[in-house]
């Protein structure tokens, strides 16, 4: 067990050092860029300042309260999606007829952008917190939703059977059966909800202005301050790769016990 | 994962607590005697006096405990103003004249920002690349022009600038862009001027570029820009925080227009212009007068220009 294991380690270090790589080589294209004169510095300026506008910013009160406001939405929204989106895959999963009736309405839904339902959220909650949420609900919701739907039809016929013959009650089934086999489903619905969730809270704040990230960045642009506005999409960059990472994480843990992860590792 | 899911839940149940406490609570809430109120602004150089005004206490002092919001531009604040998210809103003028021609019920309670009048020293005007062969204003026909939002303000003043100057205003070429995007956009050619305000402004003429006209200066003396506003409904059911309002409005402009220096430090609070810029660039008016005749000028231009449809404003209708 010992051989595979740091096998598999070594090959992680050799991507983790070879993405490190390539991020270095793009900063320092940023930085070479307006340097050379290819692009204008105002409008793209080099890695050093954004760098520097960065620290200016870490350093004062209002990012950090931005930065929690932005987390704060993402973060309630996202748990507003997953509690749904779980409760009615399952629901609308487990029972063949209401998923018959659904799955147009579904399938009409689901790729309504949210930003299409900007107009609505600042008639609804005008430029607050609640036009977040509503945006970053309804896109996060369709990620787990369909997930869970893929996970609850993707439970062993076999193993559904001997539960029935059992004489399982239908809790019990959902409990012991459906859940756990729909899981890791569930996991990958979550993953890429938590990404959708951090896009939609950030451009519902750039857009009309919602207390967050988003809207410092928009305060920056209408300020001409070229390398604080760089900085500040950086940041909600870093956000991004920080709650991918986290959900990775969480995954593995939290599955360390399924066949999908436990197969990964010798890979 | 038992206790995951029940986490989960809970966290949910505690959203849609909040989510739930968060919506419609717009009205005026009156706690102790102040009252809670909500001005829709843009976050740009034309509002620092209420900053200013709310920095130095002249709505507290007068028991109005004030929140800016900034919203998505002009457009969206009248809307939010009309349905009572917000108390109070700031818009040019001419879009006040469009939402009265469409008796959208709102008036004005107090002047917003106003050009200082002088040619070479205002805060908005229309700029070329520094290489451009446009030199005079009547050079602009025929030219693509980026103005922030079409069939307003910005395209109505440029083509008086160029009918003045004897050029043909019907052959200008108006695209729209935000003023953020105009330096960039002068810059590398995609426009050959831009209508552009501070601190655009003094970001295209420090990297070289020049003013050809100032578009408001040209129309009428003392051009009023902008005003703040409140539905009609509010003038009627709480006259009396309209009055302190435009009370501690008033203080406010008149404050800032005597203090420039405070006026600059107190846009380090609410936008991120860089230091340099904000010590160079060019300061509007802020009387605490509107210009009545200025109004009228513009109602004319925009009537010329076609952008009230087949309406008239009425002022006596939109101006206090």
């Amino acid at each position: 067990m010992t051989q595979p294991d740091t096998a598999a380690r070594t090959i992680r270090g050799g991507r983790a050092a070879l993405g490190l790589a390539g991020l270095a080589v793009l900063l320092i294209v940023v930085e070479v860029l307006p340097r050379s004169g290819l692009v204008s510095a105002d409008f793209l300026p080099p890695t050093s300042r954004i760098v520097a506008a960065l620290g200016a910013e870490a350093a004062t009160d209002a990012f950090w309260l931005a930065v929690r406001d932005t987390l704060t939405a993402w973060a309630i929204g996202l748990a507003i999606a997953v509690a749904a989106g779980i409760a009615v895959g399952i629901v609308i999963g487990a029972v063949p007829v209401l998923r018959a009736l659904t799955a147009s309405t579904v399938e009409f839904l689901r790729p309504i952008p949210s930003v299409a339902l900007l107009p609505l959220a600042v008639l609804l909650y005008g430029s607050d917190l609640g036009s977040t949420l509503l945006l970053v609900v309804y896109a996060a919701f369709w990620q787990v939703l369909v997930q869970v739907l893929y996970g609850v039809a993707d439970v062993d016929p076999v193993a559904e059977e001997t539960a029935r013959s059992f004489r399982f009650t239908a809790w019990a089934r959902i409990r012991h059966v459906l859940w756990p086999s729909a899981l890791p489903f569930v996991f990958t619905g979550v993953r890429l909800a938590a990404s959708v969730a951090l896009v939609l809270a950030v451009t519902t704040e750039l857009v009309i202005g919602a207390p967050g990230l988003g809207a410092v960045i928009a305060v920056a642009q209408s300020s001409n301050a070229i390398p604080t506005m760089y900085a500040l999409i950086v940041v909600t960059g870093l956000l991004g790769v920080t709650i991918n990472l986290a959900a990775r994480v969480a995954e593995r843990r939290l599955l360390s016990w399924h066949q999908s992860v436990r197969g990964e590792a010798p890979a | 994962m038992r206790r995951f899911i029940a986490a989960m839940a809970a966290l949910a149940l505690v959203a849609a607590g909040a989510a739930c406490g968060s919506s419609g609570d717009g009205g005026t809430t009156t706690a102790g005697g102040v009252a809670k109120v909500k001005v829709g602004i843009i976050p740009i150089v034309d509002v620092a006096p209420i900053y200013l005004g709310q920095q130095k206490g002249f709505f507290k002092t007068r028991d109005i405990e004030l929140t800016m919001e900034s919203g998505q531009g002009g457009a969206a604040i009248v809307p939010a103003v009309v349905s009572g998210q917000f108390q109070f809103g700031f818009s040019n003028i001419t879009s006040l004249l469009i939402a009265q021609t469409k008796n959208v019920p709102i008036k004005v309670v107090a002047n917003g920002v106003a050009s200082t009048g002088v040619a070479g020293k205002d805060f908005g005007g229309v700029v070329v690349r520094k290489d451009s062969p446009i030199t005079k204003p009547a050079e602009l026909a025929g030219k693509k022009v980026a103005v922030n939002t079409l069939k307003n303000i910005g395209d109505t003043v440029v083509r008086e600038s160029v009918r003045k100057a004897g050029g043909d205003p019907s052959a200008i070429n108006f695209v729209e862009m935000p003023f953020a995007n105009m330096p960039a956009a002068v810059d590398n050619g995609q426009v050959d001027a831009a209508f552009v305000v501070e601190p655009a402004l003094s970001t295209v003429t420090a990297a070289g570029g020049r003013v050809v006209a100032w578009c408001y200066v040209d129309p009428a003396p003392n051009l009023t820009v902008a005003a703040y506003f409140a539905s009609t409904k509010l003038i009627a059911d709480d006259p009396d925080l309209v009055k302190r309002f435009t009370e501690a409005m008033n203080e406010s402009l008149a404050y800032a227009d005597t203090h420039p220096d405070e006026v600059r430090g107190v846009l380090a609070s609410y936008t991120k212009i860089p230091a340099t810029v904000r010590d160079a660039l060019t300061l509007p008016k802020w009387p605490t007068e509107i210009n009545k005749a200025s109004v009228e000028t513009l109602a004319k231009l925009g009537a010329q220009d076609g952008i009230f449809g087949t309406a008239t404003p009425d002022l006596a209708k939109i101006l206090p």
